[in-house]
């Protein structure tokens, strides 16, 4: 039988970098084949290729036997390949319906034939054993009826061959299982998925067939058949696997920041961070758990100052800092790793150098109350390079040219070399490979053990249990459950998340 | 309150229209003034309207696609100058076309430096603001030899509408509903009736034709796949190209109708409006299009409602030489507020009620302690409405999601 893609001596370069070194996939029709490696092994520069979004190099690519030549997504699309992106296609103010015809609209003379897009659409849901309401606004939509929007998008146009870039990265244990299932009806529809993930274990329970990369080449090609986790790490890392086990607890009787009573209002007046109280003491790591959207970021906010809090206080090493500004707070020691590390925590277009001295810029070495330490800076920058191993020619290249990986190790490097007393870390390894992720877990045990308050908040459940001392959950803005991580399982995680388990709110506070 | 949003947006503006005129005629019961509701009022706020009208509905085209044109000033007087040379050497008809031609080549400009090189949107825009008087001024000089006036335009004829306005169908003269009604002295109805006439008698044919786009602009946005595809350029461009879509073509097109529409609008005003050329008569309605379209929500039928609303506040201005109707205009504004008050307080919306609450007072003390209000509040009027818009209803506006954003093919 005939590969549905085969794709022989793929060989992508990058100025400086060669992403795709040739790279050998196939992968038989109608199986779901994995693709790991770590970050910038090179596997979402494969999938570009093989979707037409960029073209390689070197190489051939075949699809059901026929060498192909895709220079648009277009091209891809013809040939039944559809991709789900990591990061939502999606037009949020246009409806459910809307975004899935979009670039296949069913018209006559232009005028787009609403219902039969709308007939059509049901025949390929029916199909695929996929329900969604087609007239639904998607900002409405949680994220796992986004995923499945994707996914029906790609359906709709006829792709028989699904590429899924890290689809479980955004859910939450219970919607990654109701993706299982709806990649196993697509299995048993006919459909071959290619599909990227960084989670062993999903990767093992989903997948027929296993691709490994490391630094750009294929390091193996195997069947899911007695393959271990310990066996695919080593592969990728080409080392142990790392967990992020902490030792023995750190955690001292000094009280470092104390949250009492803190409610924020968003602007129409709902609550959505509602009487919270908890305190770290000097070398814990707090966790939260939790859905995004819960609040979460909101009550980062009011730690760090760029929200008010409408009721509560906020007090770091006994000083009340509900009113201080940012800068005053982070004077004060309070390191803080973003969420969107692109958004909030670099600036993009900017050197290395000037990106490290983001959020410190009125401190030594970077620099005094009006003026930056040129010198001081690139010293302290290249420092933050050897010691956290970020990976970048020198220090005056801009932010986006280095790997997500390489970025948030700056990031991470720039808030531990400036003695922080307090770490907020939001989701410090996530889109991160599992090498630097050991590496932060790393640095972050060890700032804890000298006595490093830690606020972390994380949807890797493993990483959460593994680092945290005490975690919470927070749902609808409320902690609503407070657990020892020795005796939970991310599945436990997981219900109270949802609000499927619950525990006493008393215990909680 | 949640039913009435519910309905369609076509009832939902006529309601309002309907309680706007219900508002002026009580006004006008308790002041010195009857030219609220007259019929040379309506007329004045249709012409002063449409060129306000054409240039936000092009700006609609432009931001759909996700591109912010603050240049629809420039194209507007480019559309002037096009419109008015292709009048005067080919007749009306030809010079509207070329009108629209003038500020298509303004939408071009835009286009290749947004869209192709990235040039930040308020910049280019501003620079077409710059530079259209300029060479509006140069070309003037080079063919008329003066600098700022063109020799009188050739002008398209006016026509009334059958039945509604009286107009003649085949010689068959019909008649003239909307007059005998408004004639009744009916309260209210027939003030109903003299307003419409405004817009159903003496109509320039620019006019008919901007009625016209919004039913059918609203028909291409939301029906067509030319719409969706331009949406989806000012909504989520990098969605769009991953479905195959030409970004770049449709934002090109989205900004050449935007500056087509904004030149039509330019024609209009320098051939029927004017009856020539003359540098700075567009008196900023390619601005405050741009007002109309934000106070639309970005909808053809929101934009209209707007540049009638503005059109209402200038026309109502220009014959109204005491001040007096703007005076009356006052105490319309007091009650609106207070209107605002209710509605925010009803929302629990404490700061947005006193602010309402302090203005409407405002107004209502100036109504009281004045005769007649000063000529600039009239110009700066349709501002102040935008501002208020923006402050209390900012939460009810949807603007594009990636508007004036910079879309690179293959964007990280």
């Amino acid at each position: 039988m005939t590969a549905a893609i085969e794709l022989t001596g793929i060989t992508k370069r990058f100025p400086g970098v060669i992403a795709n070194d040739n790279v050998n996939l196939t992968v038989k029709k109608g199986e779901i084949h994995a693709i790991c490696g770590e970050n910038g092994a090179g596997k979402s520069t494969l999938m570009k290729i093989l979707y037409g979004m960029q073209s390689a190099d070197e190489g051939t690519m075949k699809v059901y036997g026929d060498v192909v030549n895709f220079n648009t997504p277009n091209d891809a699309i013809d040939r039944g390949i559809g991709m789900v992106h990591q990061h939502f296609m999606l037009a949020d103010q246009l409806t459910v319906l809307e975004n899935i015809i979009l670039g296949a609209e069913p018209t006559s003379g232009g005028v787009i034939k609403f219902k039969e897009a709308e007939a059509h659409l049901a025949q390929v849901a029916a199909d695929y054993g996929l329900t969604i309401d087609p007239n639904d606004m998607v900002e409405t939509l949680e994220v796992g009826e986004r995923q499945r929007v994707e996914i029906i998008k790609v359906l709709y146009r006829g792709a028989d061959i699904l590429i899924l870039d890290e689809p479980t990265a955004v859910l939450v244990p219970q919607e990654v299982e109701a993706l299982f299932d709806n990649m196993r009806e697509l299995k048993a529809a006919g459909s071959t998925i290619i599909f990227i993930d960084h989670k062993l274990d999903e990767v093992l329970e989903i997948s027929d067939s296993i691709t490994v990369l490391r630094h750009g080449k294929t390091v193996a090609s195997m069947a899911n058949d007695g393959v271990t986790a310990h066996d695919l790490a080593e592969l990728m890392v080409g080392s142990e696997l790392p967990t992020p086990d902490t030792a023995e607890s750190t955690v001292t009787d000094t009280v470092a920041l104390e949250v009492q009573g803190v409610t924020v209002k968003a602007e129409d007046g709902r609550d959505v961070v509602e009487n919270i109280n908890f305190s770290i003491h000097k070398g814990e790591i707090l966790g939260i758990a939790g859905v995004e959207g819960n609040g979460q970021g909101e009550l980062i906010d009011a730690i760090i100052g760029t929200t008010d809090v409408s009721a509560g206080s906020i007090d770091l090493h006994g000083v009340n800092i509900t009113k201080m500004s940012v800068r005053k707070r982070r004077e004060l020691g309070i390191g803080y790793v973003p969420e969107d590390r692109h958004h909030e925590g670099l600036m993009l277009d900017s050197p290395l150098w000037e990106n490290a001295a983001l959020g410190h810029q009125t401190q030594a070495p970077y620099g005094s109350r009006w003026l930056i330490n040129r010198d001081g800076a690139r010293n302290q920058t290249e420092l933050i390079k050897e010691q956290f191993d970020v990976r970048t020619p020198n220090i005056d290249v801009s932010a986006h040219a280095l790997s997500g990986g390489n970025q948030q190790k700056l990031i991470i490097g720039r808030e531990l070399t400036s003695n922080p007393s307090l770490l907020i870390a939001a989701h410090p390894t996530r889109g991160i490979d599992v090498g630097a992720q050991a590496a932060v877990w790393e640095q972050i045990r060890t700032a804890r053990a000298e006595g490093l308050a830690t606020l972390l908040i994380s949807a890797d459940l493993d990483e959460l249990i593994g680092l945290s001392d005490t975690i919470v959950v927070m749902l609808r803005g409320r902690l609503v459950a407070r657990l020892a991580p020795e005796d939970v399982t991310p599945r436990d995680l997981g219900a109270y998340m949802t609000g499927a388990a619950t525990q006493n709110t008393d215990e909680a506070a | 309150m949640s039913k009435f949003n519910e309905l369609p947006a076509w009832l939902r503006w006529p309601i309002y229209a309907l309680l706007g005129i219900l508002l002026l005629t009580l006004v006008q019961i308790i002041s010195d003034t009857d030219r609220l509701t007259r019929v040379s009022t309506s007329r004045e706020m249709l012409r002063w309207a449409v060129p306000i009208f054409l240039a936000g509905l092009g700006g609609l085209f432009s931001e759909r696609a996700g591109v912010v044109n603050i240049g629809l000033e420039g194209m507007v007087i480019l559309g002037m100058w096009f419109g008015a040379w292709g009048s005067i050497t080919y007749g009306p008809w030809i010079g509207l076309l070329i009108g629209i031609f003038g500020g298509a080549l303004g939408g071009l400009l835009h286009a290749i430096a947004t869209v192709t090189f990235n040039v930040d949107h308020i910049i280019s825009g501003v620079a077409i603001n710059i530079l259209a008087p300029a060479i509006t001024r140069y070309l003037s000089d080079e063919v008329w030899a003066s600098p700022t006036t063109s020799p009188a335009t050739s002008t398209p004829d006016r026509y009334d509408l059958p039945i509604l306005g009286g107009g003649t169908v085949g010689g068959w003269e019909s008649p003239d509903i909307l007059q005998s009604v408004a004639q009744r002295e009916w309260f209210f109805v027939s003030e109903t009736a003299e307003l419409l006439r405004g817009l159903t008698t003496n109509l320039h044919f620019v006019s008919i034709v901007s009625l016209l786009l919004v039913p059918f602009t609203s028909w291409l946005i939301w029906r067509t796949r030319f719409g969706l595809r331009l949406r989806i350029s000012g909504e989520n461009p990098n969605a769009g190209e991953a479905q195959g879509i030409n970004i770049v073509f449709y934002k090109y097109v989205g900004v050449i109708i935007s500056g087509g529409l904004a030149g039509l609008g330019g024609a209009f005003i320098s051939t029927e409006l004017s009856g020539l050329f003359q540098g700075g008569n567009s008196a900023g309605r390619g601005f405050i299009g741009l007002a109309a379209l934000i106070f639309g929500n970005w909808r053809p039928g929101g934009v209209l409602f707007g540049a009638l609303l503005f059109g209402y506040v200038f026309g109502l201005d220009l014959k109204d030489l005491d001040g007096t109707a703007s005076h009356a205009l006052l105490l319309v504004n007091t009650i609106v507020l207070a209107g605002v008050v209710v509605w925010a307080l009803a929302r629990k919306r404490i700061s947005d009620a006193v602010l309402a609450g302090l203005l409407g007072l405002g107004a209502f003390y100036w109504w009281l302690s004045a005769e007649a209000v000063p000529g600039w509040w009239s110009n700066i009027l349709p501002y102040v409405l935008v501002l208020l818009v923006l402050v209390f209803f900012a939460q009810r506006l949807r603007m594009p999601v990636a508007l004036g954003q910079p879309y690179r093919k293959g964007g990280r």
